[in-house]
């Protein structure tokens, strides 16, 4: 006879405690890592199996931002700021380490909903394809590194050694987008108003962190940027790229600190609550 | 846990919102409340709200068949859905042992513009397998869907039969020692179907235990031991599938009236109400008793009292087994009514031409719905109708034919004269 025994009744997570909450994530994610490869699999096959130019997409949007800023910069409708390096590497590093983040998070956010035929009609871990929706922007992310590889070939610059930390010090800003996207998703299955008003979002955040353009020295946007962690998270990898060194070292820690709890809470509320979302997606 | 039971279901109930903004707030507020450690009060109706599911218990223990009967929304696939983990019971408790493989609909998870190998690992993956497993038995897999050289053609430009073949041959291959069938069964071609029946025989003699959601008594009979009826959300009878199939068909046929003619007194809470139905014969006076040689008529006079989106008047007839022979609606001819009815009072009228069903006696319901939502405004009937015959040529050349249908098909036969 089987051992697995599963019993389902109405705050079933809640009898159980929450100390036990942890080990059932665990287990969860660790029992679903084929699957939720085969989820990223899948929809890396199919987001450009019916497509020209393919994967190359992922440069469009950074090119096409950084060129219109480089228009407006020179036509003086809009001032970049002081940037010690050439502004296209600049901006392209910065559009690679910030469409981790809202790549992610639309993809992250949109996850369930485009999948609700399945969610109501197979049992599987929901945990698993949120997760592996957001590995869509990583290779989105690889493919503008390359990018960002040939700009400094092109201007004869040399990054920093450094650059060998990326994948690690990208980590809080995923970690960000992951917690975000699971509370997102679940929302999003309830009120379909949350997909619209994350895409309305995205465009104002990136032009309300300092991107495309210097940290401003003085006025609103510099207060608000010394309190926006998205800034850090963004600004401290690309300048460990330019640099080899984070000179805001303490607003990175902070927010990645933050971007920890961020995720452990969102993912632990989407555990105890994703059992909601399949009758009313 | 009752000894050898692998599903026990203990006074589980589960209810739903009719109105789509209210179902929204409550699953935003039962998510907050969930997430701050409250009880979300699920056992308590709010507003708009219903029970889908009444009080349900029952067991199923290992190597053991379990049917589930009863008219459309009885709520049979929100059980087998509850089983399956996919919604939550709000009252009560589900224990299941074992992994449950549930075939709720075949092919669910299919990316069309993946090949067929892709969606078998996909697939497979998300109805619980491990990598090994379908290594293992991914030429089965092909193999029983009998798909060939198409493995590797992206599955949009499969047949509807090759993606349901492809979609059983993968779920079958999950080896679960609980299987959930709703119905599938009654796609693909009659080879194919043998082929899943033996299947799946093969895997109840290993002692896997299965529940079977239809409406198809003979299919019930043929797959299960014990059968529960289901109506409204409660259990009605629960038993060998032999007495409780009996007493659905019986109930059919006892609830079912023998006059021709039905008038309902009036209901102002009905959106739509049948007022009346009349069954007339082929000169146009009512009777039950009919001449299967010629025409008839079924009349039908309803009421619309608010302006409805989606809603049809059909007419279904069923043989005293409980086979379901017409389900045809008024928006087959008028699909204008499908996006829009105006209130008001109608008259309707379907005419069955002579020599479709044999002689016999048939029933006949009518019902006004909407197909979307199972939502049913009004019903009526069954009505016995008995066809007669007057001396058909099946007659002439042989006693009454086993069959349902009496049609005369037209033969053509030539003769040769030279002998080979």
């Amino acid at each position: 006879m089987s051992k697995i025994i599963t019993t389902y009744e109405p705050d079933n997570s809640l009898k159980k405690g929450y100390l036990s909450i942890f080990s059932e994530i665990y287990n969860e994610l660790k029992k679903n890592k084929w699957l939720t490869y085969q989820f990223f699999k899948r929809d890396l096959f199919a987001l450009y199996k019916q497509s020209f130019i393919g994967i190359l997409w992922a440069l469009i949007i950074p090119i096409v931002s950084v060129g219109t800023f480089i228009i407006l910069n020179r036509s003086g409708v809009f001032d970049i700021g002081d940037i010690n390096v050439p502004y296209p590497i600049y901006a392209i590093l910065g559009m690679a380490f910030w469409q981790l983040f809202s790549a992610g998070l639309v993809a992250s956010s949109n996850s369930l909903v485009n999948a609700g035929s399945m969610i109501v009609k197979i049992n599987f871990s929901k945990k698993a394809l949120v997760i592996a929706s957001t590995g869509q922007s990583i290779i989105s992310f690889l493919i503008q590194f390359v990018l960002v590889g040939i700009l400094f070939v092109y201007y004869r610059i040399t990054p920093s050694i450094a650059i060998l930390w990326v994948p690690l010090i990208i980590i809080p800003i995923m970690l960000v987008t992951l917690g975000l996207g699971f509370i997102l998703s679940l929302l999003n299955g309830v009120m379909r108003d949350i997909g619209n008003m994350i895409s309305i979002l995205m465009t104002f955040l990136m032009f309300l962190t300092p991107i495309l353009y210097a940290k401003p020295k003085a006025g609103i946007l510099a207060r608000i940027t010394e309190y926006n962690p998205l800034y850090y998270l963004i600004s401290g990898p690309r300048d460990l790229v330019l640099m080899g060194k984070i000179p805001e070292l303490k607003g990175f820690l902070i927010s990645s600190v933050l971007s920890g709890v961020v995720f452990m809470v969102c993912l632990v509320v989407f555990h105890l609550t994703e059992t909601r979302v399949a009758e009313r997606i | 846990m009752g000894k050898g039971a692998v599903i026990k279901v203990e006074n589980v109930s589960k209810k739903y919102c009719i109105s789509l903004k209210r179902s929204m707030l409550y699953g935003v507020r039962d998510i907050a409340r969930n997430t701050l450690g409250l009880s979300s009060h699920s056992d308590k109706l709010r507003k708009d709200e219903f029970w889908a599911l009444d009080d349900v218990s029952f067991e199923v223990k290992k190597g053991e068949t379990l049917g589930i009967i009863g008219p459309n929304g009885a709520g049979k696939t929100t059980m087998l859905k509850m089983l399956n983990g996919i919604f939550w019971p709000d009252k009560g408790k589900i224990t299941v042992r074992g992994r449950v493989g549930a075939l709720i609909e075949v092919g669910a998870g299919f990316h069309p513009l993946l090949t067929g190998r892709e969606n078998v690992y996909i697939n497979a993956a998300i109805l619980g397998m491990t990598k090994k497993e379908v290594d293992e038995k991914f030429n089965d897999i092909i193999e029983f869907a009998e798909i060939g050289d198409f493995i590797d053609t992206p599955v949009k430009f499969y047949s509807s039969g090759m993606y349901v073949r492809l979609g059983f041959a993968i779920a079958i291959h999950c080896e679960p020692e609980i299987l959930l069938i709703d119905e599938v069964l009654a796609v693909g071609d009659m080879n194919f179907r043998t082929k899943c029946y033996a299947k799946m025989s093969e895997i109840l003699d290993k002692g896997c235990a299965l529940v079977f959601v239809s409406h198809n008594m003979v299919a019930m009979h043929r797959v299960c031991k014990r059968v529960i009826l289901l109506k409204k959300g409660k259990v009605i009878e629960y038993g060998s599938a032999d007495s409780v199939c009996n007493s659905y068909s019986n109930e059919m046929i006892l609830s079912a009236t023998t006059c021709p003619e039905i008038r309902s007194p009036v209901d102002l809470s009905k959106v739509i109400q049948i007022n009346s139905v009349q069954i007339l014969n082929h000169k146009g006076s009512p009777t039950s008793d009919l001449d299967m040689l010629r025409s008839f008529k079924v009349g039908i006079e309803y009421s619309v009292r608010k302006p409805v989106k989606n809603s049809y008047i059909a007419c279904h007839i069923h043989t005293p087994e409980g086979i379901w022979l017409v389900d045809s609606c008024d928006v087959d001819c008028n699909p204008e009514f499908l996006l829009h009815r105006e209130p008001g009072c109608y008259t309707a009228e379907v005419t069955f031409p002579g020599r479709l069903f044999n002689s016999g006696r048939y029933y006949v319901s009518i019902y006004t719905a909407i197909p979307m939502l199972d939502l049913i405004f009004d019903k009526i009937g069954p009505m016995v109708i008995n066809l007669h015959d007057t001396g058909s040529v099946t007659t002439k050349s042989n006693p009454r034919r086993p069959t349902a249908l009496a049609l005369e098909l037209p033969w053509k036969t030539t003769k040769e004269d030279n002998l080979i």
